[in-house]
């Protein structure tokens, strides 16, 4: 298919995703807890979104490869190395705003 | 509109019902962030009933990737939208994460309190996506934000007037 309002039912039955780097993809992916290999687009160079692979990468949250070296990625890919991700905290968040608005 | 919906969406999760009522604004061009939040509200609606919320459109300010010159012309022209929207809901708390269209809005907010007309609070979030730098709206807006909060050390070492508590979305 090309186009789908949401991908959360092909997440959950996923053994494996293999994305853009896309934030909302890689986020999304690994809020559901399944291992993720990220292709870069060299051609598309678009350095901010480079910048959260990245990051997920080197905190050991994610493979990361481009779309020369993806076959060999697959094949000698090491999931079970892969951290699980930690959801992020809106509560602190919240506990921020109060104690700036002295709602605590 | 879309990724940044869902970022701020997650940030209101945990407010309580001090933060009501919620107006929202979005670019005219928006299709897709008004579903999600409308949803947002309905679940919220459900504990709290006496929950509120509004929802503004104003023309967007800046297409990607648009020239430098047209952007100061179409951010101009957004002002001149936001400034009556800005001065109509008088808000305390003005909460934005990123997308253009939050420029107008914020110095809006901003010039209104230079004129002694209404003092709001702007807090800025930015994106989870920006680890390294900063997006154009949050270049320009920490110099007028209260509170301007990053989700990476990184970005904390480079701005230290930003505020880090993590990851919060």
């Amino acid at each position: 298919f090309r186009f789908k309002d949401s991908l959360a039912e092909e997440l959950q039955s996923a053994d494996l995703v293999i994305s853009h780097a896309g934030a909302g993809s890689c986020l999304e992916t690994l809020e559901k807890g399944k291992p993720l290999i990220v292709v870069i687009n060299d051609k598309l160079m678009d350095n901010h979104q480079l910048e959260l692979a990245r990051q997920l990468h080197r905190d050991g949250y994610v493979l990361y490869c481009n779309c020369s070296t993806l076959v060999e990625t697959l094949q000698s890919m090491n999931l079970s190395a892969l951290k699980p991700f930690p959801p992020g905290q809106p509560e602190k968040f919240a506990s921020f705003l109060d104690k700036v608005f002295g709602l605590q | 509109t879309g990724g940044h919906t869902t970022e701020i969406l997650r940030l209101l999760s945990c407010l309580s019902e001090s933060y009501s009522p919620r107006h929202y604004v979005l670019a005219d061009s928006d299709k897709m962030s008004e579903a999600k939040i409308r949803s947002f509200e309905q679940k919220r609606a459900e504990t709290f009933s006496e929950s509120q919320f509004s929802l503004d459109r104003i023309p967007r300010s800046r297409e990607v990737r648009q020239s430098w010159i047209s952007s100061v012309v179409t951010t101009l022209y957004s002002i001149l939208y936001s400034l009556p929207l800005t001065y109509k809901r008088k808000p305390d708390l003005i909460l934005c994460n990123g997308p253009g269209t939050c420029v107008p809005v914020c110095l809006s907010a901003f010039l209104l309190g230079l004129l002694r007309i209404k003092r709001t609070i702007i807090v800025y979030v930015e994106s989870i996506c920006r680890v390294e730098t900063l997006s154009l709206s949050g270049k320009i807006l920490y110099y007028f934000s209260d509170y301007f909060i990053v989700q990476w050390p990184d970005l904390k070492k480079k701005y230290p007037k930003s505020v880090y508590l993590g990851r919060i979305v």
